[in-house]
């Protein structure tokens, strides 16, 4: 089932130059979704469209069959959730009121949380077994349990697509593994979209891999089908080798000398 | 917004702080310029016409300065926002001196007009103040502070020439150095709406404020209309502040030292920030108008004055630790 569907999307920042050029693709329920390629390639701006940050110039998006641009600001919140790359810790807040303003799409204007958004916060700090986590000040998190408190805060929001901006670039190789296999357990009855700097750790955990270069999809398909020495070729303009992980039967870029 | 522990901590914080309240505005109507005897009090003119009116002016006022500071501090992203420091105030006390002018000389006063034409100058000032300081979503100190003193300088030039075109020094001094001098049923009639209307759309727009400590844009993402936001909720600090000055002049620094305060207690959340400052300013008005009133009796010495004593080194202490912050 598809709940992403973008269609022939062109958007940019000015009129006459837009930054993404004509892209289409879809997102299954449950799929894993790593969006890569060089940097100003617009791979964050994909994403900001898709939350609507940024209007389509042309084409649609879709989320549930439902067109973004003719939803109300609340309706996306509660259907899209947004990671940025850096999130501000708000000073003086616990992991649990941080994970609670994800909640915010779901406040009436006269009535604020429910005993359905306290589960909601329950089980996002249970997915994300940050329970240990909860009444520490958020600024006092290391780089890794920030990153887990914000995606908590996202899936708090009880999103159809979960949307990340290069979730992994400020953590260390332990955290980035975690990151990653967390979100490939969250993309359950959801589906989860993000960026990635790193192409062999997005072909190591994502379930689909799209390839973009100067704004335009060149690749997408299963991480085997995508990482090759003739698309790298294309994208990055490197001599790369691939070799196939034996036992993950995963694809992985060596640079050829 | 508020999870289940702090709405136990929030309260018993709320609860004493109705108390303590209800406490000062009881004892400060024995007090005054004029010592009256407390079994002789009930039933007096000191007590009704006078002394009760200014308890309550002092109050409102105290929770539309403070909320005001609250609001201003969320919808520009800036910590320093004070209506009195971004030339709010200042805007507000021209509107007001204006129409008590016009009002003198053309005999065209009416009761809301001062309040009226002080909060479309009040507007005024802060849109000229947020325009100039916005850059990339959030509002650049040094420009937000800048232009407000620069706003308030000018405000304060054409009070001047207003006082000496008019004549009338005594009736637009006031506003000026802050005073609730002027006290009576009439003011506190007049701003009882602004206070309901503001107080009120300020709480329920917490949810709001609290997206929009994330930045606007994760605000956005969550669902808030921060355009939407920020023109509401800057309207009612505006309409606020000028409610306030029309009835107390310039009186500067509560909205600045209230919410620093309260939030230091409590936290950042609106949800309780927003009930627990408007107390805390009333609380901390009423307290300081007494004081006022009664230090040097029978003189008095403007509140405003009082104020800028306490307010302005709070405010260079609050620079100097987001200078040391940054660096």
């Amino acid at each position: 089932m598809s709940v992403l569907q973008v269609e022939n999307l062109v958007c940019g920042y000015k009129p006459k130059k837009p930054i993404i050029n004509g892209v289409s693709f879809s997102v299954d329920e449950g799929e894993f979704v790593g969006i890569v390629g060089p940097n100003g390639s617009g791979k964050t701006t994909l994403l900001r469209a898709i939350i609507g940050l940024l209007k389509a110039q042309k084409g649609t998006i879709k989320v549930s069959n439902q067109p973004v641009g003719e939803l109300e600001r609340r309706e996306v919140a509660r259907r899209v959730a947004f990671i940025p790359q850096m999130m501000e810790p708000v000073d003086g807040f616990t992991v649990e009121d941080l994970v609670l303003l994800g909640r915010t799409p779901y406040f009436g204007r006269f009535f604020f949380e429910t005993e359905k958004d306290y589960a909601a916060v329950d089980w996002a700090i249970d997915e994300l077994k940050i329970d240990k986590l909860r009444d520490r000040s958020v600024t006092k998190l290391s780089g890794g349990e920030f990153q887990r408190v914000a995606i908590a805060r996202a899936v708090a929001q009880e999103p159809r697509v979960l949307l990340l901006d290069e979730p992994t670039t400020h953590l260390d190789l332990r955290f980035q593994v975690k990151i990653c296999k967390l979100l490939w357990k969250l993309r359950r009855n959801r589906a989860v979209v993000s960026t990635f700097h790193d192409l062999n750790l997005a072909s190591r955990h994502c379930s689909k891999l799209i390839l973009m270069k100067k704004g335009e999809l060149i690749a997408e398909g299963p991480p085997g089908e995508v990482v090759t020495p003739e698309n790298i070729w294309k994208a990055y303009r490197i001599k790369a080798a691939v070799k196939k992980n034996p036992n993950t039967k995963k694809a992985k870029y060596v640079m050829l000398p | 917004m508020v999870n289940k522990r702090n709405k136990i901590k929030g309260g018993i914080i709320t609860l004493s702080l109705i108390v303590l309240l209800a406490l000062a505005m009881f004892f400060s109507l024995f007090l005054g310029s004029v010592f009256v005897s407390p079994g002789d009090l009930w039933g007096s003119e000191i007590l009704w016409q006078i002394r009760l009116p200014r308890v309550i002016l002092a109050a409102l006022v105290g929770l539309m300065l403070s909320v005001s500071g609250v609001v201003l501090q969320g919808i520009l992203r800036n910590p320093l926002a004070d209506p009195y420091i971004l030339g709010i105030s200042a805007g507000g006390a021209v509107g007001a001196a204006i129409s008590l002018a016009i009002g003198s000389h053309f005999l065209v006063i009416w009761v809301g007009s001062i309040p009226i034409t002080a909060f479309i100058f009040a507007l005024l000032a802060v849109f000229i103040v947020y325009e100039l300081s916005k850059s990339a979503g959030k509002t650049s100190s040094e420009t937000l502070i800048l232009a407000g003193v620069a706003l308030s300088a000018f405000c304060a030039a054409i009070l001047a020439l207003i006082i000496i075109v008019t004549g009338s020094l005594q009736s637009i001094y006031f506003w000026l150095l802050g005073s609730l001098s002027s006290a009576n049923w009439n003011n506190v009639i007049t701003i009882v709406p602004a206070a309901l209307i503001g107080g009120g759309v300020a709480y329920f727009y917490s949810k709001e404020l609290n997206a929009l400590l994330l930045g606007e844009e994760m605000a956005t993402t969550l669902g808030v209309d921060v355009e939407n936001t920020r023109l509401i909720l800057i309207g009612v600090a505006s309409l606020m502040t000028a409610a306030a000055v029309s009835v107390s002049g310039l009186i500067g620094f509560v909205g600045l030292i209230i919410p620093h305060w309260v939030r230091l207690i409590i936290g950042p959340n609106h949800r309780a920030l927003i009930p627990q400052a408007a107390l805390s300013g009333m609380l901390f008005m009423v307290v300081a108008d007494t004081f006022a009133r009664t230090v040097l009796s029978p003189m008095e010495i403007p509140i405003g004055i009082i104020m800028a004593l306490v307010g302005a080194p709070f405010f260079l202490y609050l620079l100097r630790r987001r200078r040391m912050e940054n660096s």
